[in-house]
């Protein structure tokens, strides 16, 4: 177990840096730089050099890398050019939003998902089996943003069943502020999950058809177990697996969604940071942003191997 | 074998759950300070796009930045509806020393949120810091300061190297005024965030941030330009929505009771049926143009950009793109700028045909017959984002098509746009100023061949039109400044330096049914909530 642990970290730490040596390269292979946006009005070509030289951007690029490098060791992301303040204060002021919304959508995938799923392998060619592939179908041409707005129009301004963005009341306090606080999420996680929950259920579906045409499903049926344990016992424990996998995976998709999904609902998260910061080639923001972010979604992969290991005990081999 | 696999599947779900809750540590408004208002309070709620980025007003350079700081930092002149400066922390301004020398005669009853005067010091102190460390884009405004003096607590001179006729409108409108008591302590003040404890002398004060989500001012219970000594209103509170559409929304839903930002033309027939909201329109201190590229050896002919500003039907594109929500212009100066556009031109009228006849008779050829004439094909740059001014290249490829001129569509996205230009590579710019306060910094950035704002986006190096530029710069004379800046307009009018598309009117949408009062300024630099303007707005009641 601990050497696939140990390999597991070596690979995420091999993944983080490869995550940011490209973001920092692939940034300033952007045309101009955070001045070629200050043209309105007055700024010199003097104040431009004046400004990249306190950015730091006036040194040649590996000076800059090997310097970015260097103070990310000791935790330090820098100093957003526009917002005068440590970066790592900055996201971690709108991470925690970030991930809420994010594992709220996960949870309630994985939650909404496994049963449908199921249901949908266990009633193959049925209603409920065309139901789900015509939602799972559909889901894949949903877009974030689009999906986003319908809800806020409809459930939003129509209704009036829940906020126009936000995150939360910020008047609430104790009790309030939590109900306000879940108030505030069901729209953008139904938005995330919407667009999840398809691909999902239709793999947990698949692998489940697959699984209860085994061997082993079969002799526990002439053991005399019930459909209910063959399904949810044996089943699903096999089934469960590779659409584990494919979560880790999709919590990518689940971050990069939360970028369209926070601007359209105006939630504070890391997601709409990184639209500012792209806006304003706040570099040092952007890149901070985005190696949180890896960083996040590597953990969680690991963690969702680490899951797997422990549903799958072949695994720690 | 025991069965742990439901076990193990409730403990990893519970774990998961715990780590999302328990690491999210959502600050449940765990914000500074106390923000409740009581139910006797007025709270006025306004949309904004984007978070603050910088509190210091002397660095920033963010429009919606300037939505908080202009209500809390004064300035020494406003700009009112005409476009005209008015009076704000200065009562008056004069010009000493044939023009060397400009004064201010500041009022005496603004004060800072802790109590002390604002004086000529800090006014001082204020241009003082901006050029020692080149701060914004005010540094530019104060090139022709050599030194700053506060002979008494009312006035400030400052004393030019040469004659710049706006110079006291510039500075006037752009310079924010800090308490020096306050800034003076912070050491390297472009370093200075500014984050907390804010002291202002505007009609209100940041009090509370959570940021991502709302900003919080307060009434300053002192601010002399309210009818009332103070705003009827006791607090504003602005929130962040970064999709237009959902500020609408949240308009329609109540939530808010004012866009900062102006309702996109497409949109504004949305609030047609709802009584509540109302839509106030101001002109725009920018607009819309094509520039051309004077390095291209056949844009540099006079005949040929005659030719193509006869090729845009600028009538059809307003009614178009703008749904008839702008004005026509002939030269280079806004028809805002009343005192200062020269109503005698007429703008190229539109006749493609006529455009082909001029071109033929300055010799250009269509050798093979395929309608374009032969030399004739340009690119036109412009800023994908900007969904108007895409529309009006593809309608000016169409209409130049007519002309036997064929261009090509190059509008890119944002940055890879303005390094293009900033390089001079392109041969049409297709873009849109976003505010000129005064028609002399317009002229002398984007003509003058030094390119001291680096906006010359014709790359001209006429010496005619740096003598006329700086001849009307130094002059002090008003009616003689005016005369000079009309014969600019003609000038560039009919060198066809550029050809002017619209001015756009922006429409500002707000609950009528809550507040009333509001007194826009020209542009969506400020729009509705200038500091002017926050502090004249009384509850419906």
């Amino acid at each position: 177990m601990l050497r696939f642990v140990v390999s597991r970290a070596l690979k995420a730490v091999l993944t983080v840096w490869i995550a940011i040596t490209s973001t920092f390269f692939l940034l300033r292979l952007l045309p101009g730089d955070p001045t070629t946006l200050m043209v309105e009005g007055d700024m010199t070509p003097e104040m431009q050099a004046a400004l990249l030289k306190t950015y730091g951007l006036d040194r040649p690029l590996w000076e800059q890398y090997v310097s970015y490098l260097r103070e990310l060791v000791q935790g330090n992301l820098g100093i957003s050019f526009r917002q005068i303040q440590p970066v790592t204060e900055i996201i971690l002021d709108r991470l925690p939003w970030t991930l809420l919304l994010a594992g709220a959508a996960f949870v309630l995938t994985v939650a909404v998902g496994i049963p449908i799923g199921v249901t949908a392998a266990v009633n193959r060619g049925k209603w409920p089996d065309r139901a789900l592939q015509g939602f799972g179908i559909s889901a894949n041409a949903l877009f974030v943003p689009s999906v986003a707005i319908l809800l806020l129009v409809f459930f939003g301004a129509q209704l009036g069943w829940f906020p126009i963005g936000g995150a939360i009341d910020p008047d609430s306090r104790g009790v309030a502020a939590y109900l306000s606080l879940a108030h505030h999420l069901v729209l953008p996680v139904l938005s995330l999950v919407l667009v999840q929950l398809g691909p999902y259920a239709l793999t947990l579906r698949t692998n489940m058809i697959e699984v209860l045409g085994e061997d082993y499903i079969r002799a526990a049926q002439a053991r005399g177990l019930s459909a209910r344990r063959r399904v949810w016992k044996h089943g699903l424990r096999n089934a469960i697996l590779p659409a584990l996998t494919l979560m880790g995976l999709q919590l990518g998709t689940l971050v990069g969604g939360a970028v369209l999904t926070e601007t359209v609902f105006a939630y504070p998260g890391v997601g709409r940071l990184i639209y500012e910061a792209v806006g304003q080639q706040d570099y040092p923001v952007i890149q901070g942003a985005f190696i949180m972010l890896a960083v996040t979604v590597v953990i969680a992969n690991a963690m969702t191997d680490m899951l797997y290991a422990v549903l799958n005990p072949r695994i720690r081999l | 074998m025991k069965d742990t696999f439901k076990g193990r599947l409730r403990l990893a779900v519970a774990l998961g759950v715990t780590a999302v809750l328990g690491l999210s540590g959502c600050g449940l408004n765990e914000e500074n300070g106390s923000s409740s208002s009581s139910s006797s309070d007025t709270v006025l709620r306004i949309g904004t796009t984007t978070d603050v980025s910088n509190f210091n007003p002397l660095q920033s350079l963010s429009k919606t930045d300037s939505w908080i700081l202009n209500a809390m930092y004064p300035h020494l002149l406003r700009i009112d509806e005409n476009a005209e400066k008015a009076p704000e922390l200065a009562k008056e301004y004069r010009y000493e020393d044939d023009g060397k020398t400009a004064v201010f005669v500041l009022r005496d009853d603004f004060k800072w949120t802790d109590g002390k005067p604002v004086v000529a010091e800090d006014v001082k102190f204020s241009a003082e810091t901006i050029m020692k460390y080149k701060l914004g884009n005010v540094a530019a405004k104060l090139t022709w300061v050599e030194s700053v003096e506060a002979p008494d607590a009312t006035t400030v001179k400052f004393a030019l190297s040469q004659p710049y006729a706006p110079f006291a409108e510039g500075v006037g409108f752009w310079m924010p005024i800090v308490p020096k008591h306050v800034f003076e302590q912070a050491g390297d003040l472009s370093k200075f965030a500014n984050d907390s404890n804010w002291v202002g002398a505007g009609p209100f004060v940041l009090e509370s941030v959570t940021k991502g989500q709302r900003y919080v001012m307060k009434r300053n219970e002192h601010y002399p330009l309210a009818p009332e000594g103070k705003a009827a209103v006791s607090q504003i509170e602005y929130r962040v929505y970064p999709d237009v559409n959902t500020m609408m929304l949240a308009l329609r839903n109540g939530d808010i009771d004012l866009m900062g930002t102006p309702v996109p033309v497409s949109a504004a027939k949305t609030f047609a049926n709802d009584d509540k909201i109302e839509l106030k329109k101001v002109g725009a201190l920018g607009f819309a143009h094509l520039t051309y590229n004077m390095k291209n050896e056949y844009l540099a002919d006079q005949e040929v950009r005659q030719a193509l500003s006869m090729a845009v039907d600028t009538k059809s594109i307003i009614a178009a793109v703008l749904q008839g929500e702008g004005q026509q212009m002939a030269g280079p100066i806004s028809p805002i700028f009343a005192e200062y556009d020269n109503t005698e031109l007429q703008p190229y009228a539109f006749d493609p045909a006529g455009a082909k006849a001029k071109l033929t008779a300055a010799g250009y050829k269509d050798a093979n017959n395929d309608g374009f004439f032969d030399e004739l094909n340009f690119g036109v740059a412009c800023d994908q984002s900007n969904a108007n001014i895409t529309r009006v290249v593809q309608l000016f490829r169409e209409s130049a098509a007519e002309a036997g001129i064929k261009l090509e569509n190059e509008c890119v996205e944002r940055n890879t746009f303005l390094t293009r230009v900033k390089n001079g590579e392109y041969d049409i710019d297709a873009t849109q100023w976003g505010v000129f306060d005064n028609p002399m910094d317009q002229l002398r950035s984007t003509y003058l061949s030094s390119n001291p704002g680096g906006i010359n986006y014709n790359l001209l190096e006429s010496d005619e039109m740096d003598a006329l530029i700086n001849d009307a710069a130094a002059t002090t004379d008003p009616e003689a400044f005016k005369t000079k800046i009309k014969n600019l307009d003609k000038v560039v009018h009919e060198q066809a330096y550029l050809t002017p598309l619209y001015v756009e009117n922006f429409q500002f949408a707000y609950n009528a049914d809550k507040f009333t009062g509001f007194v826009p300024s020209p542009s969506d630099l400020l729009g509705m909530v200038t500091a002017y303007s926050l502090a004249q707005v009384t509850p419906v009641k």
